[in-house]
């Protein structure tokens, strides 16, 4: 084809679709992936059960549909209470001990609790894939010749709202503040009388309250069962290194790259070789640029 | 101390190796095999993560590579399971080198993360590339008798798995106490420290993250032959990795001896369970993973060294009370 030539509706409207897919999806992916790098930019530790908050978000969706027959968006605010609560628990159990310990502990610490929750699921709700399918996950809007379930819009207007309201947090709040103090320097923080393992606690308890929220805004797009977390958790690992681990704004534009990827990727390569793209992706940048995109040179050597 | 570990061990290898010769009940035999496999691999594991302190979760990637290259020269190409073990050795060294490189640039949870890519792809191809490995439907190995096409009996069996174990726990022993060793725990400890003494930390971990993918990928293409049967989605998954990781850590990370412990622990309860409720209910079997997640956990923060750790504190207290 000739680069020169403009294009013709029919590319034009290819092009919009894709635009579209990559931003509904990218908005979804920002939500699963905030709490992963806010978690790594305050406590410094990769949370490998990250996925796993997810997984048990889609089941309190899927239970409350199925036994309550309470819509996924209603449950909503009572998850982030809920995941929130959860967060405390697991923190003052598993992640307080460990806060000051070696990678290597912390690693494993949350490898630990991946394992634990992965089979807690399996033992108490079987290894059966389920689903659920709101009234709303039948109304379908078209933008050309591709369809969107209207599921798929409200999840992602939901996600894009409470990534913002995460965004305002930290920016005006006090707490948000002195969140990000201790995300820049701990030491200096606790000079300045700031409370870290308090910052801790709050911030381990915000990322899983807002990957638990997105497993209850997905359940209705995507199957449910015991290990549903992880190719959404391996998207988010791809996501916030790409952003640059621990970078919020770079964990927004590092969602947006990966939709765009699986969905120009689905769209030339076909959908079973898109997940390839991503993770060679994700290699490339590891090789070349292992601070992330945006990231600052040098924070990857630290094991920081 | 360690007078007391390799006696251990040699209590438990000799009684392997006797085992034979008494028992001759097919599932005891089938654990025994599992029990010195997954010892063997997790002392591979051990190799990288534990001596050299390059922490991978994605070791799947290596045990996937060696289970397809013997599958496919059997199976497809009807040549010998021992050069398909080859080919996935040469692979995994290739394969190893290139992760390897990786851990220079890249510490702690980065590196953890590459492996985990890395083995992802793996998989990704392995389950799509249907005209080479047949995609997801996996590949059946045929039983043809004989020591070339490792079509042994479980007697047999037990040996070839016991020579494996005996040939890492060697390997893991050589690391223990050889100037390689000692570097490679320089390396693990603190790089800066170890450069700035000279030691070529680069060249070591590439070394040794290479190697543990060559023991790694030997383990897998036993395996595939033992079990006759190669799935994409269980040889290259995540949780293969952490089970190569969690024997070693239970049992002792960095030690020669804690990979077989952690082993005999894990895969014991593991045939035991799953022999007892497999028909009671779909997904019981997992309780036996709920308690290994909560017991690593603990683990890793209370008893660093393991069941082995948990040996030496034992011997170590009396000791302490007469001084």
């Amino acid at each position: 084809m000739d680069p020169a030539r403009p294009l013709g509706p029919a590319e034009i409207e290819a092009l919009a679709q894709l635009v579209v897919s990559t931003v509904l999806l990218g908005g979804i992916y920002a939500l699963i992936a905030v709490g992963l790098t806010l978690i790594f930019g305050v406590m410094r530790v990769v949370n490998f059960a990250h996925g796993e908050f997810l997984m048990l978000g889609m089941y309190l969706a899927f239970w409350a549909f199925t036994l309550g027959g309470l819509d996924p968006y209603l449950v909503l605010p009572v998850s982030l209470a809920l995941f929130f609560a959860l967060g405390l628990v697991t923190y003052a159990l598993v992640m307080r001990g460990v806060i000051a310990a070696s990678h290597n502990v912390q690693i494993f610490t949350t490898v630990g609790l991946s394992v634990a929750l992965q089979n807690v699921a399996l033992v108490a709700w079987t290894g059966d894939f389920r689903y659920i399918r709101p009234w709303h996950s039948a109304v379908v809007l078209r933008l050309g010749t591709t369809a969107f379930n209207l599921s798929q819009v409200v999840a992602f207007a939901l996600a894009v709202v409470l990534t913002l309201a995460l965004f305002a947090f930290l920016r005006w709040t006090h707490t948000g503040r002195v969140m990000r103090a201790t995300a820049q320097d701990r030491d200096a923080a606790t000079l300045m009388g700031i409370d870290t393992d308090r910052v801790y606690r709050l911030t381990w308890a915000i990322g899983i309250a807002a990957v638990g929220a997105a497993g209850v805004l997905v359940a209705p797009l995507y199957s449910v069962y015991p290990t549903a977390g992880l190719q959404f958790v391996l998207l988010a690992y791809v996501v916030v290194v790409l952003g640059g681990l621990g970078d919020m704004v770079g964990a927004l534009l590092g969602s947006l790259i990966v939709a765009g990827v699986e969905v120009v990727g689905s769209y030339v390569v076909g959908t079973a070789w898109k997940e390839v793209l991503y993770f060679l992706l994700f290699i490339a940048v590891l090789v070349f640029r292992p601070a992330g995109l945006f990231g600052q040179r040098g924070a990857e050597t630290l094991g920081a | 101390m360690a007078g007391l570990r390799r006696r251990g061990a040699l209590l438990l290898f000799g009684l392997a190796a006797l085992a034979p010769l008494v028992v001759r009940d097919a599932y005891f035999l089938d654990s025994l095999i599992l029990i010195l496999m997954w010892g063997a691999l997790s002392a591979a594991w051990n190799v990288a993560s534990g001596y050299a302190g390059q922490v991978s979760l994605g070791h799947a990637a290596f045990f996937g590579i060696g289970a397809y290259a013997a599958a496919l020269v059997s199976a497809r190409w009807g040549q010998s399971p021992w050069l398909g073990l080859l080919l996935g050795v040469a692979l995994s060294i290739a394969a190893g080198a290139v992760i390897g490189y990786l851990s220079n640039r890249l510490r702690g949870p980065y590196f953890a993360l590459s492996t985990i890519a890395f083995s992802q792809v793996l998989l990704i191809v392995a389950s799509r590339w249907r005209t080479l490995t047949a995609g997801s439907e996996g590949i059946p190995v045929p039983f043809r008798p004989g020591f070339w096409t490792l079509g042994l009996s479980h007697v047999a069996w037990v040996y070839v798995a016991l020579a494996l174990a005996l040939l890492y726990y060697g390997v893991e022993v050589y690391l223990e106490r050889s100037r390689l060793g000692y570097r490679l725990a320089g390396v693990r400890e603190d790089e800066d420290a170890a450069e700035a003494l000279g030691i070529p930390t680069r060249r070591l971990k590439v070394l040794a993250v290479t190697l543990s993918a060559a023991l790694t990928a030997v383990g897998g293409s036993l395996w595939a032959q033992y079990v006759g049967f190669v799935d994409p989605f269980y040889v290259f998954s995540i949780d293969l990795s952490i089970r190569f990781a969690l024997n070693t850590i239970i049992g002792g990370t960095g030690t020669a001896l804690g990979p077989f412990l952690g082993s005999i622990l894990i895969t014991s309860l593991e045939t035991y369970l799953r022999a007892t409720f497999s028909g009671v209910r779909t997904g019981f079997t997992g309780i036996y993973l709920i308690i290994y997640g909560a017991v690593l956990i603990l683990v890793v923060r209370f008893l660093p060294e393991g069941l082995v750790g948990l040996a030496r504190r034992a011997r170590a207290t009396p000791a302490r009370a007469q001084a």
